[in-house]
C-alpha cells in the first residue's frame, strides 16, 4: 500500500493540479511532493534491517501471459535512494513553485511523471518493470528539454534521445532474454522477479552479453566516459530545476541498476568484466575532472564533476567489496544532494552576472552575498569530498574497497581526489572571490532564493555529522549485491581472497 | 567531571565561538567579536588545564582516556567512532595550541580592529582552533583525517581572508591543494594499515602492530611513508613546502597562529602520535630524518636572502620544523615536542613583533625599505631580540635548550646520524645569521621615512593603498592596516600578548634542563614509555660539547650578521657578487615552484586542454556522437515515410520495441 502510494503520488498530484488549473498546479504538486517525501521518510524510519525486503511489499501478477509482476518493495538497497529521489523532487518543485515556469500545468505534470518513473525504477522488483520505469524516465525529460529548454535544444534532445535509447533498447532486449534463458535453465514458467532470477545460474557466455547490454544502458545514463557525448548539450539546454532532478537523481538510478540488476543476475560476467569496468570508472574520474578544471562554464563544471563522481561510484561497485558498495551507495545519496545545491547555486550566480553562466563574467560576489558564499563553500567542500563531509566517508569506503581488490586503480583514482579540490575551488574563487571586475550585481541571497537550498544544506551537514544510520541500513543488502560476483572472482566481500573458488550451483 | 568530558569541552568552546560569530555577524560588530573569540579559546585552554589535572590524578598506566560520542562510520571493515583520545601527548598539544591561540586572539582583537571583516576573521580563527584541536584529540585515523583536512580548509579561508586580492586567493588555493595531496597520502596510509589490522582506532592499531608487522615490513614502511606525505604537506617540508611562504598573504595574526605555532606542527605531532608504527618501520623514519635535514638547510639558505620581513620568518619556521621532524623521526620524541613548544612561543612572538613593524610601515613588508626602528619602537625591538636569541639558540633562552636536546639525542645515535648532527649545527649558524640580518636591517642603520615620522610622534600613512605583494592599487577596505591605523606596541592588548610570549620564550627552557628538570619527559612518559631511547641516561661529555657548540655557532652567526649588515654595510653586495650563482639559486627559492609547475601543474593543465579541445571535440562529438546520430538519421530517413514526427518517433519506439522484442522471445521461448 505505502509503496504504491509512494510511486503514484507525484504524478497523480501533478495531474490533479494540472486539471485544477495553472494557479493551483504548483501548490498541489508541492503538496504531493511533500507528501511523497513524508511518506518516504516515514517508511525509512519504520523499516527494519532485520526484515529486509519483506516490508512494504506489493507483488501482483501484472501481465500473466508474459510472466511480468507488479512487484514493488522497499529494501535496504533502494531505501536511501527513494528518500533521496523524494527529497530532490520536493526541493525542485519548491524552487519551481517560487518561480513559476511558462505553461506550468504541463511542466509540473512532466516533472511529476519523471519523479514517479524514478521512484518506480527504484522500487521495482521485477526486471521488466524496472526496465519499463527506467525507459519511462526519458519521456518526460525529453519533453521538458524540448519545450522549456534553452539554446540549441533540438540538438540536445536529439543527442540525448539517441544515446539513451540505444542503451535502453539493448537493455530491454537483454532483460527479455534474461527471463527466457532463465526459464530455459530452470524449467519453470517464465518469470522476471529479481529474487527468482538471481537463483538461476546462466552460462557464462550468455551472462557476458547480457551484462554488456545492461552496462551499456547504465553507463550512458550516468554517464561514463566515453558514452557521455550527450551530456554537454543536454546540460546546457535543460532548465535548471529540471537539471537538478536529472543530475541529482537519474544518474543514481543507473548506478543503482548496476547493484540491483547487473551484479546479482550476472555475477560471472561482472567478475570477468571487473577490470574493464574499473578502468571505465577510473577514466571517467580523470577525464571528468580534467574537463571540469578547464571549462569556464559554471554549469558544465557541475556536469563534468558529476562524470568524475559517478566514476568513483562505478569503481566502488566494481571493487566487488562491501566497503566499495557501501561507499558507492552513500556517495549516490551525497552526490544527489550536493548536485541539487550546486545546480541551484549556478542559477543564483547567473542571476547576479547578467544571466551569464560563464565564470569569466563573475567574480567578487562574496562581498555582497556572504551568506550565499557560505552555502556555496559548504557545497563545494562537500563535492570535493572534504573530510568531515559524508562525501568523504563515501569516498574513503570506495577507495578502501577498490584498494582491497585492485590497489593500483585506487591509487590512480586518488588523482581525482586532488583534481576535485582544484576544480571546485577554482569555480568557487572565480565566482565569489577576486576583485569585482565584471560589475556583478552585489546582492545577498533573498529568503525566496534561499528556501529551496535550505533543506539540502541542512541535510549535507546532518549527514556529515552522522552517516552511520544510513550505512547501518544498507550494509546487509550492499554485501548481498556484490557477494555473488565477488565469489565468482574468488574473493570475499570483505576484500580478502577466498581460499577455494566457490562455484555457484546452477 | 571526567577527563573525557573536559576533552569534549576543549572542542566545544571554539566550535560554539565559531558558530556564534558566524551566525550573529551583524549583531556582534565592534570589539564584541574579538572578546567572544578570545574568551572561547581561553575557556578551551582552561578545559585543557582541567583535563590535565584530572588526568594526573589517575595512575600512570591509565592516562590514555578514550571517549566516544557516537558511531561515525562502522561498516565494510572500518570502525570509526566520533572518539577523542586524551593522553599526555594530546594534552601537551592542546595546551600549546589553545594557550598560544588565546594570546594570538587577544593580539588580533586589537590588530584587526579597523578591518571590515572583523567578525568574520574571528569566526574563521575560532573555527581554525577547533579544527586543530580535533586533529590533536582524534582517537582514530578517520577523525584524524577530518581534523587534518578541516585545518587545511580553515587555513585556506584565513590565507584568502582578503579574498579580493588575486594574490591571496592564489596562495589560498595553492595551500589547499598541496594539503589535499597530503590528505591523500594520509588516506592511503590509513587504508594500508586498516587492511592489515582491521581497525582505525589508534590504541587498537598500536597494540596490534608489533604482532601484525615484522620490523621494516614492506607494507608498513609504505604506510608510514604515505602518512609522512601528509605530515610533510602540513608541516611544509621539502618538496611540499611551497605553499608556506605564499601563505604570508594572510593577516599577520594568522601567520603567527597557523603558520608558526600550530598547524605547521601537525606533521610533528602525527609522527609522534604514530610512534609505535614508526618504530617498526625504521626505514620510513630515516626518510623523515633526511627530509627534515634537507628542509632545515634549504629553508635556512632561502631565509638568508629573502627581503620580505614575514617571509624571512616563514622560511625560518620551515627550517625549525625541519629540526622537529628530524627529532621525531629519530625517536627523540620528547625533544621534538619540546622544540615544538618553545618554537611556538618565540615564533609567535616574532610574528607579533613583525606585525608591529608592518603597522609602523603602513602595510609595507619589504626589508629594503626599513631601517632605524630601534629607538622609536623599543618594546618591539626588545621582543625581536628575545625572539631572535631564542631562535638562534643562545642560552638561557628557551630555544637553546630545546634545539640542543634534539641535536644531543641525534648525536648519541652515531653512524650516519652525524650528518644530521652537523647539518643541524650548520643550520643553527645560518639561523643566527638570517635572524639577526632581519633584526639589524629593520631596526639598526639609518631611520627610514616611516621611522622618522614615528619619531616625530606621528604614524606614517601610505599616500595610496597598495597590495604589498604585487603593488596593485587597492581601496582601504582590503588588506592591512585598513582604514584606521595603529601599531602593536602601543595597544595594551597587543603588548600584553607580546609580554607573555616574551616571558615564555625566555624561560620555557626550564621545563627540561638536563640533570635539573625533566617535567616534560616525565609528563609524556605514559605515551612514550617503551619507545627506544626514551629512558636513556644523559652522558655529560657529549651534552656539554653540544651545548658549547650550539652557543658558539649562535654567537658566531650573530657576529657575522653584525659584521655584514651593521659594521661594514656593503659587504652583503660584495658577497652577492662573489657568489652570484648561489645567490640566484637562493633568491629563486631553489626553483621549487618552477619545477613543480613544470612537472605537475602544466602537464595537468595541458591534459585538460587536450581532452577539452581535441578528444572531446574530435572523438566524442565528432566520432561517437556524430556517428550514432548519422546512423539514426539514415535509419530514421527510411522510417520517415510512415512516421510523422522525427524525434517523437524515438519515444514511441520504446513501446514498439518493447512489444517487438517481447514477441520475438515469446515465440522463440
Amino acid at each position: 500500500m505505502e509503496v504504491t502510494l509512494l510511486l503514484l503520488l507525484p504524478v497523480a498530484t501533478a495531474l490533479v493540479g494540472a486539471i485544477l488549473g495553472r494557479k493551483l498546479v504548483a501548490a498541489v504538486s508541492l503538496l504531493g511532493a511533500l507528501g511523497t517525501l513524508g511518506l518516504a521518510i516515514g517508511v525509512a524510519l519504520n523499516w527494519k534491517s532485520s526484515l529486509g525486503g519483506n516490508q512494504f511489499k506489493v507483488d501482483d501478477m501484472w501481465i500473466s501471459q508474459l510472466g511480468i509482476h507488479w512487484a514493488l518493495t522497499i529494501d535496504g538497497l533502494n531505501l536511501a535512494l527513494v528518500v533521496l529521489a523524494a527529497f530532490v523532487y520536493a526541493s525542485v518543485v519548491l524552487a519551481l513553485a517560487l518561480r513559476q515556469p511558462e505553461e506550468p500545468r504541463l511542466f509540473f505534470f512532466h516533472l511529476g511523471l519523471g519523479a514517479t518513473s524514478v521512484i518506480g525504477a527504484l522500487l521495482a522488483q521485477d526486471l521488466i518493470l524496472f526496465v519499463l520505469f527506467f525507459d519511462l524516465m526519458l519521456v518526460p525529460f525529453y519533453f521538458l528539454v524540448g519545450q522549456w529548454g534553452t539554446g540549441d535544444k533540438a540538438k540536445a534532445t536529439l543527442k540525448m534521445v539517441i544515446y539513451t535509447l540505444a542503451g535502453s533498447l539493448l537493455m530491454l532486449a537483454a532483460a527479455v532474454a534474461t527471463g527466457v534463458y532463465a526459464a530455459n535453465v530452470s524449467g519453470n514458467h517464465i518469470d522476471y522477479l529479481f529474487s527468482n532470477l538471481a537463483h538461476v545460474h546462466l552460462a557464462k557466455g550468455t551472462q557476458q552479453w547480457l551484462f554488456l547490454c545492461f552496462a551499456a544502458a547504465f553507463l550512458v545514463k550516468m554517464p561514463a566516459v566515453p558514452l557521455h557525448g550527450w551530456l554537454k548539450d543536454a546540460y546546457k539546454a535543460m532548465p535548471l530545476p529540471v537539471l537538478a532532478l536529472f543530475s541529482g537523481v537519474l544518474s543514481k538510478v543507473a548506478a543503482y541498476g548496476l547493484l540491483k540488476a547487473a551484479l546479482p543476475l550476472f555475477p560471472d560476467a561482472a567478475a570477468s568484466f571487473q577490470t574493464l569496468m574499473l578502468i571505465i570508472g577510473l577514466v571517467s574520474i580523470i577525464y571528468g575532472s580534467a574537463l571540469a578544471f578547464t571549462t569556464n562554464d559554471a554549469r558544465l563544471v557541475v556536469g563534468y564533476s558529476s562524470i568524475a563522481q559517478l566514476g568513483f561510484i562505478v569503481i566502488g561497485i566494481f571493487s566487488l567489496t562491501t566497503a566499495g558498495a557501501q561507499g558507492a551507495l552513500l556517495q549516490m545519496v551525497n552526490h544527489g544532494i550536493v548536485t541539487v545545491l550546486l545546480v541551484f547555486i549556478v542559477g543564483l550566480l547567473a542571476n547576479r552576472a547578467k544571466g551569464s553562466e560563464d565564470l569569466g563574467s563573475m567574480g567578487g560576489m562574496a562581498m555582497g552575498a556572504p551568506i550565499l558564499a557560505v552555502v556555496f563553500l559548504i557545497a563545494a567542500f562537500a563535492n570535493l569530498a572534504m573530510p568531515a563531509s559524508a562525501n568523504f566517508v563515501g569516498e574513503f569506503l570506495i577507495l578502501k574497497g577498490v584498494f582491497d581488490s585492485t590497489a593500483v586503480i585506487a591509487v590512480l583514482a586518488c588523482l581525482g581526489v586532488a583534481m576535485a579540490a582544484v576544480y571546485m575551488l577554482r569555480m568557487y574563487i572565480r565566482a565569489m572571490h577576486g576583485p569585482d571586475e565584471n560589475g556583478v550585481e552585489q546582492r545577498e541571497i533573498t529568503f525566496k532564493e534561499a528556501l529551496p537550498l535550505l533543506p539540502a544544506t541542512a541535510l549535507v551537514l546532518a549527514l556529515a555529522l552522522s552517516p552511520q544510520p544510513l550505512l547501518k541500513r544498507t550494509e546487509g543488502p550492499a554485501t548481498a549485491a556484490v557477494a555473488q560476483a565477488a565469489l565468482a572472482k574468488g574473493q570475499s566481500p570483505d576484500g580478502k581472497a577466498t581460499t577455494a573458488k566457490v562455484v555457484v550451483k546452477p | 567531571m571526567s577527563v573525557g568530558a573536559y576533552g569534549w569541552l576543549v572542542l566545544g568552546f571554539p566550535l560554539a565561538g565559531a558558530i556564534l560569530l558566524g551566525t550573529f555577524r551583524k549583531v556582534l560588530s565592534g570589539r564584541k567579536a574579538g572578546a567572544i573569540g578570545t574568551l572561547a579559546i581561553l575557556f578551551s585552554f582552561l578545559s585543557g588545564v582541567a583535563a590535565l589535572v584530572r588526568l594526573q590524578d589517575r595512575p600512570e598506566d591509565a592516562r590514555q582516556v578514550v571517549s566516544t560520542a557516537w558511531d561515525y562510520a562502522n561498516t565494510g571493515g572500518i570502525d570509526a567512532g566520533l572518539s577523542i583520545l586524551v593522553d599526555p601527548l594530546s594534552l601537551v598539544m592542546i595546551l600549546v595550541v589553545a594557550g598560544v591561540s588565546t594570546l594570538i586572539h587577544l593580539y588580533a582583537s586589537a590588530y584587526m580592529v579597523s578591518d571590515e571583516g572583523y567578525v568574520r576573521f574571528f569566526a574563521y580563527l575560532n573555527f581554525f582552533v577547533f579544527s586543530m584541536l580535533v586533529l590533536v584529540l582524534a582517537a582514530n585515523f578517520i577523525l584524524l583525517i577530518v581534523g587534518w583536512a578541516l585545518v587545511g580548509a580553515a587555513s585556506y579561508l584565513l590565507i584568502s581572508f582578503w579574498y579580493r586580492r588575486n594574490t591571496a586567493t592564489k596562495a589560498g588555493i595553492k595551500a589547499f591543494v598541496i594539503n589535499v595531496v597530503g590528505d591523500v597520502g594520509l588516506v592511503l596510509g590509513t587504508i594500508l594499515i586498516v587492511q592489515q589490522i582491521g581497525s582505525v582506532d589508534f590504541l587498537t592499531v598500536f597494540k596490534a602492530a608489533p604482532t601484525a608487522f615484522t620490523v621494516d615490513n614492506g607494507t608498513l614502511v609504505a604506510a608510514c611513508l604515505l602518512l609522512m606525505v601528509g605530515a610533510f604537506a602540513k608541516s611544509a617540508q621539502v618538496p611540499f613546502h611551497t605553499w608556506l611562504p605564499d601563505a604570508m598573504e594572510g593577516p599577520t595574526p594568522v601567520s603567527a597562529l597557523i603558520h608558526a605555532a600550530t598547524m605547521v606542527t601537525a606533521g610533528v605531532y602525527l609522527i609522534a602520535r604514530m610512534h609505535p608504527l614508526f618504530q617498526l618501520a625504521p626505514t620510513a623514519a630515516d626518510v623523515g630524518a633526511v627530509v627534515g635535514l634537507i628542509t632545515l638547510l634549504v629553508a635556512a639558505t632561502i631565509g638568508l636572502v629573502v627581503t620580505d620581513l614575514k617571509r624571512v620568518i616563514a622560511y625560518s619556521t620551515m627550517s625549525q620544523i625541519g629540526y622537529m621532524i628530524m627529532a621525531v623521526s629519530t625517536y627523540s620524541y620528547v625533544s621534538g615536542l619540546f622544540h615544538l613548544m618553545t618554537h611556538a612561543f618565540f615564533k609567535a612572538l616574532l610574528f607579533m613583533a613583525a606585525g608591529s613593524v608592518i603597522g609602523a610601515m603602513a602595510g609595507e613588508q619589504n626589508l629594503n625599505k626599513m631601517g632605524g626602528f630601534r629607538k622609536v619602537m623599543p618594546i618591539t625591538y626588545a621582543c625581536f631580540i628575545i625572539g631572535g636569541l631564542a631562535l638562534s639558540g643562545i642560552p638561557p633562552f628557551s630555544g637553546f635548550f630545546s634545539k640542543d636536546d634534539i641535536l644531543y639525542s641525534i648525536g648519541q645515535q652515531g653512524g650516519w646520524h652525524w650528518i644530521l648532527y652537523f647539518g643541524g649545527y650548520l643550520g643553527a649558524l645560518m639561523t643566527a645569521i638570517y635572524t639577526f640580518r632581519m633584526i639589524f636591517r629593520a631596526f639598526h642603520g639609518e631611520k627610514c621615512a616611516e621611522a622618522e615620522t614615528l619619531a616625530n610622534g606621528r604614524l606614517y600613512h601610505a599616500p595610496e593603498h597598495r597590495n604589498p605583494a604585487d603593488g596593485t592599487l587597492e581601496d582601504t577596505h582590503v588588506g592591512y592596516p585598513g582604514a584606521k591605523h595603529h601599531i602593536a606596541e602601543r595597544s595594551p592588548g597587543m603588548s600584553l600578548s607580546m609580554f607573555v610570549l616574551a616571558f615564555l620564550a625566555t624561560v620555557a627552557g626550564a621545563l627540561q634542563i638536563p640533570h635539573v628538570t625533566e617535567v616534560l619527559h616525565n609528563f609524556l612518559a605514559p605515551t612514550f614509555d617503551g619507545a627506544p631511547r626514551f629512558d636513556e641516561p644523559i652522558e655529560n661529555g657529549p651534552l656539554l660539547i653540544g651545548m658549547g657548540l650550539g652557543t658558539f655557532v649562535g654567537l658566531l652567526g650573530i657576529f657575522i650578521a653584525w659584521q655584514i649588515w651593521v659594521k661594514k654595510p656593503g659587504t652583503s653586495a660584495k658577497i652577492q657578487e662573489r657568489f652570484s650563482g648561489l645567490h640566484k639559486l637562493f633568491v629563486n627559492k631553489w626553483y621549487f615552484d618552477e619545477i613543480i609547475a613544470l612537472l605537475i601543474v602544466r602537464p595537468f593543465a595541458a591534459l585538460g586542454r587536450f581532452l577539452q579541445r581535441t578528444v572531446e571535440h574530435v572523438v566524442i562529438d565528432g566520432g561517437i556522437t556524430q556517428g550514432s546520430v548519422s546512423i539514426a538519421r539514415v535509419s530514421s530517413a527510411a522510417v520517415r515515410s510512415w512516421q510523422s514526427g522525427l524525434l517523437r518517433a524515438y519515444a514511441a519506439a520504446i513501446v514498439v520495441g518493447t512489444s517487438g522484442v517481447l514477441l520475438y522471445f515469446l515465440v522463440k521461448g
